[in-house]
């Protein structure tokens, strides 16, 4: 991508608050997703999400959802208590970001989308997990994180992002090779630039970057790798961007395999065929919190803290 | 003179809770011994079938039968019966769908691509533990639809072996039922199969054509070695009953039978992992298989 187009594109995104309705929340939001984690505060938390009955409608819902373990959650309070500080902050943040992009403007299937970046967060905090990464938090953060360039995309080039994904679907590619080719530039150009604009950390603007490019794994960082895999599986276990993608992937042999084993030797105790069966276990539970949080109608602005 | 009714044995019904952790300990020592794995959400399949074991045991909880499967003297046969329960059903015809997605898709491509500049164009398939056929009958299906789109002026043929004559008997009468054909379309009932009354099917000779039913004990070394130039192996559910170190050795002779860019298909559930090296996992949509990597491909992962 040339600079001329970088700073176009950047020029686009810095205008993005004022293009989209975002609800209030969303700021104060942005600034919750910019501190680590032992500094989130729960009263904040409570206060944030009663301030948007809608959200405070969806975040009950999603606790009381399957993923979560069903639990009879009825205040927003002990729904946030459910499903931790962490998990809520990310959570919130999809729920946001649903109500930022206009109805219209959704080229990926909503569903489809959060689907996808639900199950990556998933899939890269499992990972983290197995391979001892220290912050797991974070790297479900990055996985759900990864795609925002397709939302900016959306938003910002509607029409030509449409022509993309129809292109994809139909020639059963990645998304990526062909917004290169339909757009000059892909969602690993424009979410990082949205992430930056946030004043998300460094390693956040890494890993919606990085994903797709092996040849920028190596001075990214683990969390870009490990997005970078997670991304691969979700699509070999169907939870792509709605279509069927042709593809044949050997982790092993991957770039950011061998990056991650360097750092985090606990990689090559891990059992994949086995990791996968268990994402496969997940996924319908991932479906069904998806449609049930994002899919279903609104719940009504009843709940209260 | 009162008849006496016999006393019906009391029904037994297991305790069929998945969170008891006796469960947990079954599946992973199933997974342990054949590198059969149930996902936590899964668990629920393993529970039924220890459950029809445990009726026949009249054994009720799941820590009772634990012990059969791990401290009574009889444990060994009970694994296998289990591994049966687990295995059963899994045999009809297009089975697995994706595993003739990513061939379609990905490995036949891919194979045809490099052997096509270098030798004659012929494949070579190999079912190994074909048991009663329904296996080597959908690889046909599936090539002989694809004789004149991907794999036009191409030939091929399945190897199609097993150990039990009286499975290959069946596999090679070809007859079957409702429950083997119920994934099986009408257009290629028609095509492939003759009725034969009895709601019964039998593959005809079309089907037949292009498989070869043969006698391989996959212990016998000497019998395994003699195996080449193979592309894609198909051993599905087999190698659950073999110990290490003679799943290694089974695994090792696959991976010689095999040419380079050759695939090796195992059961949807089952993990080599620490069984074999040499292999590289490769995931497809829905499914995985086991890559021998040519030379030129060796180096890194394929997107």
């Amino acid at each position: 991508m040339n600079a001329k187009l970088q700073s176009q594109l950047q020029a686009q995104i810095n205008k993005l608050d004022s293009v989209s309705t975002a609800p209030a929340i969303l700021m104060p939001l942005l600034d919750m997703l910019r501190l680590p984690s032992d500094k989130i505060r729960l009263e904040k938390v409570v206060e944030l999400i009663s301030y948007d009955g809608s959200i405070a409608g969806q975040c009950l819902r999603l606790a009381n959802s399957p993923l979560f373990g069903r639990r009879q959650t009825e205040t927003v309070r002990s729904a946030v208590m459910a499903l931790g500080l962490e998990r809520v902050r990310s959570m919130l943040f999809s729920l946001c970001m649903n109500e930022v992009i206009p109805r219209d403007k959704w080229v990926i299937a909503p569903n489809a989308f959060w689907r996808h970046s639900l199950g990556c967060a998933l899939i890269t905090q499992r990972m983290a997990q197995k391979i001892e990464y220290p912050d797991p938090e974070k790297a479900y953060l990055a996985g759900l994180l990864h795609d925002l360039g397709f939302l900016v995309n959306s938003v910002l080039y509607t029409e030509g992002f449409r022509e993309c994904l129809r292109r994809a679907a139909e020639q059963h590619l990645p998304l990526h090779v062909i917004e290169e080719q339909v757009l000059g530039f892909s969602h690993c150009d424009t979410g990082p630039m949205l992430c930056q604009h946030w004043g998300l950390s460094k390693e956040l603007v890494d890993a919606a970057r990085c994903h797709h490019d092996v040849s920028l794994l190596s001075t990214a960082g683990p969390l870009a790798c490990l997005v970078h895999l997670s991304d691969l599986l979700c699509r070999v276990c169907y939870l792509g961007y709605g279509y069927d993608e042709i593809m044949g992937v050997d982790l092993g042999g991957d770039a950011a395999w061998e990056i991650l084993v360097a750092t985090y030797p606990a990689l090559k105790n891990m059992d994949l065929v086995r990791f996968t069966l268990d994402i496969d276990g997940a996924m319908d539970q991932i479906i069904a919190t998806v449609d049930s949080v994002f899919g279903a109608k609104r719940l009504a602005a009843s709940a209260t803290s | 003179m009162p008849i006496e009714i016999a006393k019906a044995k009391p029904a037994v019904t297991p305790d069929s809770n998945p969170s008891d952790p006796a469960y947990l300990k079954i599946r992973d020592l199933i997974y342990r011994i054949s590198g059969i794995y149930h996902a936590e959400e899964k668990l629920y399949l393993l529970v039924g079938r220890c459950a029809r074991r445990m009726v026949a045991l009249g054994v009720v909880s799941p820590s009772e039968y634990l012990e059969h499967l791990t401290t009574r003297g009889n444990r060994d046969a009970e694994l296998r019966l289990l591994l049966n329960e687990i295995t059963i059903g899994e045999t009809y015809m297009f089975r697995h769908p994706c595993q003739l997605d990513a061939l379609r898709n990905v490995i036949l491509p891919q194979i045809l691509q490099v052997k096509g500049l270098i030798s004659l164009k012929r494949l070579r398939f190999w079912c190994a533990g074909c048991s009663t056929g329904e296996e080597p009958h959908t690889l046909a299906m599936f090539l002989l639809e694809e004789k004149d789109k991907l794999l036009a002026g191409w030939t091929f043929d399945i190897l199609a072996t097993d150990l039990n004559d009286n499975s290959l008997e069946a596999a090679r009468a070809g007859i079957y039922g409702e429950y083997a054909l119920r994934s099986t379309s009408d257009a290629l009932r028609r095509k492939y199969f003759k009725d034969i009354g009895n709601k019964k099917l039998q593959a005809n000779d079309l089907l037949k054509a292009p498989i070869h039913f043969d006698r391989i004990n996959l212990r016998d070394d000497s019998k395994m070695l003699f195996q080449k130039g193979i592309d894609i192996i198909f051993c599905c559910n087999v190698l659950i009953y073999f110990d290490l170190a003679s799943k290694r050795r089974v695994v090792q002779h696959f991976y010689s039978n095999l040419l380079p860019g050759g695939y090796l298909f195992m059961g949807s559930a089952e993990s080599l992992f620490q069984v074999d090296d040499s292999f590289r996992l490769v995931h497809f949509p829905g499914t995985t298989a086991y890559w021998k990597p040519t030379a030129t491909q060796a180096g890194g992962g394929k997107k």
